[in-house]
């Protein structure tokens, strides 16, 4: 949002060596910005009671021993110690919520760009399948369904009949702890509607003159593919990236309906909001779940920041040039 | 919307405080507790259960508000673990409804946490208990005052389908099996039919709490402490573990799923020829079952002890927020008291409390209320009294660790003494011991 970022600093700016444009806002602009405001207030009411003030709650909760019906009392860090040293379903939360972010990011954002890479040739129906690909990813939170994937993998499910043709017995998956978080892996990536219609945009934009020079030189559709398509897309796969690890860790509805709430059968699908919220609203203690959720956005806050140190390393912005 | 589930988190403390606003907003505009005045007052009332249970009540529901036209009912109804999430949020949140159901777990929880209303007051005026037997009454009671009323009368039952019995050639004993017998029997049953004999009920500590009274213990002391050892549930399990390799149980893919309702039951997905269940349960069972059921008292190698007590299935509370105390107490009266609400009711949360009422029922019953009615006058004589039977606060997460633990053991993650040692271990720490 430049037009606020302006609006606030612009009595510096003015002494500043700055190019003559933003030194300067025309009046009329200035006006403009004061309209923003207004049309903003909605989003920046909400977000600071809506969003701001529970969190700064729960920050303090974090803090304290709170059982939703007495008032909180202040332990200091004795939550925080005893999820670290003495708990451990938290540890399996998060080796489980690690191994479902491991695989279910990469070989979602692997789907995503092979089904936009077959999407992005002209041909007839595009915008049908398109739409058709997209759909999951609206329709994947759903708590209804996540209970189809369970009818799906449950024991006389569909998934067990199709590999009883084949010989394989495994009977029902979604209560066998070997097996239960695959079904809430393989729900994860069959959303991967949203980063396929991003990598699709990002793919409409690599310039077909790369193309057309690579072809020239003898290039084959592989070495197009890594020598051209994979660097020229990079800033959107690391959009991609930071987006679906946030929301791995994030992922909830699918591992809570399809392990009937309880985490699956031996905790194997024990996410970590999921145990969250059991600590919150089964065992009624807000302050542990609270103390829980920052933990967790400063882990999320800590991966994101590595990802972006990374991405000096290996993002390209057509902008840059050659380096 | 109504598919997605809330995420929890700052969205849920968020709701919360909302529904305190609205709780505190519609406290203060509504009249005050008048049921003869002819201002329309609302009560909310919810339960939860299955269908069957479902349209009986709301049929009963309708008939009271024929009955006082001044009252309008609310009713909500879901599945046990929502239930307890969403009405522990409500409550919370000030947003209480005004009668609610209540299990022995979550009796014990609302109570010590000063939740519920003293029934004291109404009991005798709109709230009679002449005809519900003392032993039934002690139930609700906390530190010698009425704070719930029993909801009818239950006991512990094996539910077998009879036609699968007969066929493998298993008849259940005259005077019920011992626990020897009955593996031996379990595993005959699978090996005639491919079905395990009976669903693995090593989840549930209910039925740990049959087999300690077998033995002369108790789950939980009357000073609200532990009552057995990792002994007690190293044993119990073992026994179980046995059976479970001679394939007498269900393995333990069709064991984690248990959680009580029909739904979810292994005997009704015809995994297990039997499971041992509250006999409140039996409408939900006949409405589901492809089959013929039987019913049998539970194992017990104790003569004098069947492990089967006479308990409320489930209670009734007024919350201790309402302001319609005296019209939720009217309704209350209606459900428990009134005859035609107990014809309609039938056995679906167990046989009626009151005895005139059960006795008229069960002498016009049919059906799945007939099996119950038999099966509580067959076994009457066998019952224990329900006073040491009581579960103290904190023993919801008990009973939720228990069934996480055994999945360890019956997935080979733990060994039974292992797992008992935790059980053990995480429920002193649940009971504040």
């Amino acid at each position: 949002m430049p037009t606020i970022a302006q609006a606030r600093s612009k009595g510096e700016r003015a002494e500043a060596p700055v190019p003559e444009a933003q030194a300067r806002p025309p009046r009329r602009r200035r006006q403009r910005s004061g309209a923003a405001y207004v049309f903003l207030s909605p989003w920046l009411i909400g977000a600071s009671l809506l969003t701001v003030g529970p969190m700064l709650a729960s920050l303090y909760l974090a803090f304290t021993d709170y059982d939703l019906f007495n008032t909180p009392r202040w332990v200091g860090l004795q939550n925080f110690e005893r999820m670290f040293t003495q708990d451990d379903r938290y540890w399996n939360s998060v080796w489980v919520t690690l191994k479902f972010a491991l695989v279910s990011v990469p070989l979602k954002l692997a789907a995503a760009l092979g089904v936009a890479l077959l999407l992005n040739k002209p041909r007839r129906g595009t915008g049908f399948y398109r739409s058709a690909f997209y759909a999951p990813s609206l329709l994947g939170a759903s708590v209804s369904v996540a209970l189809v994937w369970r009818s799906l993998f449950g024991s006389n499910g569909v998934v067990d009949d199709f590999l009883g043709i084949f010989g394989i017995h495994i009977g029902s998956m979604v209560d066998q702890p070997r097996y239960a978080l695959l079904t809430v892996i393989a729900l994860a990536i069959w959303q991967f509607g949203a980063p396929m219609v991003i990598f699709l945009a990002g793919l409409k934009q690599v310039p077909n003159e790369l193309y057309e020079a690579a072809a020239l030189d003898g290039a084959g559709p592989v070495r197009r593919f890594f020598s051209v398509t994979l660097p020229m897309i990079t800033p959107v796969l690391l959009f991609n990236l930071v987006l679906e690890i946030i929301q791995a860790f994030q992922s909830f509805t699918g591992a809570f309906v399809i392990g009937s709430g309880r985490g699956g059968p031996s905790d194997s699908a024990l996410l970590y909001t999921l145990y969250l919220y059991q600590r919150g609203f089964n065992n009624f203690e807000m302050g542990y779940a609270s103390a829980m959720a920052w933990v967790l956005l400063v882990v999320i806050a800590i991966i994101t920041v590595l990802l972006f140190r990374s991405s000096r390393k290996w993002v390209f912005y057509a902008g840059e040039g050659t380096r | 919307m109504t598919g997605r589930i809330p995420r929890p988190g700052r969205w849920s403390v968020l709701a919360a405080a909302a529904f305190t606003l609205a709780g505190t907003l519609t406290a203060c505009s509504s009249s005050p507790d008048e049921v003869g005045s002819d201002a329309k007052q609302t009560i909310r009332f919810v339960w939860w259960g299955n269908e069957d249970r479902a349209a009986a009540t709301e049929k009963v529901v309708k008939r009271f508000e024929k009955e006082h036209p001044n009252i309008k009912v609310q009713t909500e109804f879901s599945g046990y673990p929502a239930y307890v999430q969403k009405l522990t949020t409500q409550i919370a949140g000030g947003n209480a409804p005004d009668l609610l159901q209540l299990d022995r777990p979550t009796f014990g929880e609302y109570q010590q946490k000063r939740q519920l209303a003293e029934l004291t007051p109404y009991v005798g005026k709109t709230l009679k208990t002449d005809g519900i037997s003392d032993s039934l009454l002690a139930g609700g009671e906390a530190d010698g005052k009425q704070f719930a009323m029993p909801a009818g009368l239950t006991t512990q039952l094996f539910v077998y389908d009879k036609d699968l019995y007969e066929k493998a050639g298993v008849t259940v004993p005259e005077d019920g099996w011992t626990w020897k017998q009955f593996a031996t029997d379990m595993a005959k049953v699978q090996a005639e039919s491919g079905r395990a004999g009976t669903t693995d009920f090593g989840w549930a500590i209910d039925w740990f709490e049959s087999w300690l009274h077998q033995n002369g213990k108790q789950l939980y002391t009357s000073d609200r402490k532990l009552g057995f050892t990792e002994d007690d549930l190293e044993q119990y399990w073992s026994m179980l573990a046995s059976m479970r390799q001679k394939k007498g149980v269900t393995a333990a893919e069709d064991t984690t799923k248990m959680d009580g309702s029909a739904q979810n039951s292994a005997l009704v997905a015809k995994e297990s020829g039997s499971e041992i269940a509250y006999d409140s349960s039996v409408t939900s069972y006949v409405s589901t079952y492809q089959g013929k059921l039987g019913y049998a008292p539970l194992p017990s190698d104790s003569k004098t002890e069947s492990g089967m007590a006479a308990l409320p299935p489930v209670y009734y509370g007024i919350a201790k927020t309402s302001s319609h105390k005296e019209a939720a107490a009217l309704l209350l009266n209606f459900i428990l008291n009134d005859s035609e609400a107990g014809k309609v009711l039938g056995t679906t949360r167990g046989t009626p409390p009151n005895s005139e009422v059960a006795a008229s029922v069960c002498a016009s019953a049919t059906g799945a209320d007939k099996e119950t009615c038999d099966f509580q006058s067959k076994v009457k004589d066998r019952l224990s009294p329900s006073d040491t039977w009581l579960w103290p606060s904190g023993s919801s997460a008990v009973k939720t660790d228990f069934q996480r633990v055994y999945d360890d053991v019956i997935f080979g993650k733990s060994s039974a003494s292992a797992g008992a040692a935790k059980v053990v271990e995480n429920a002193k720490q649940s009971l504040g011991q």
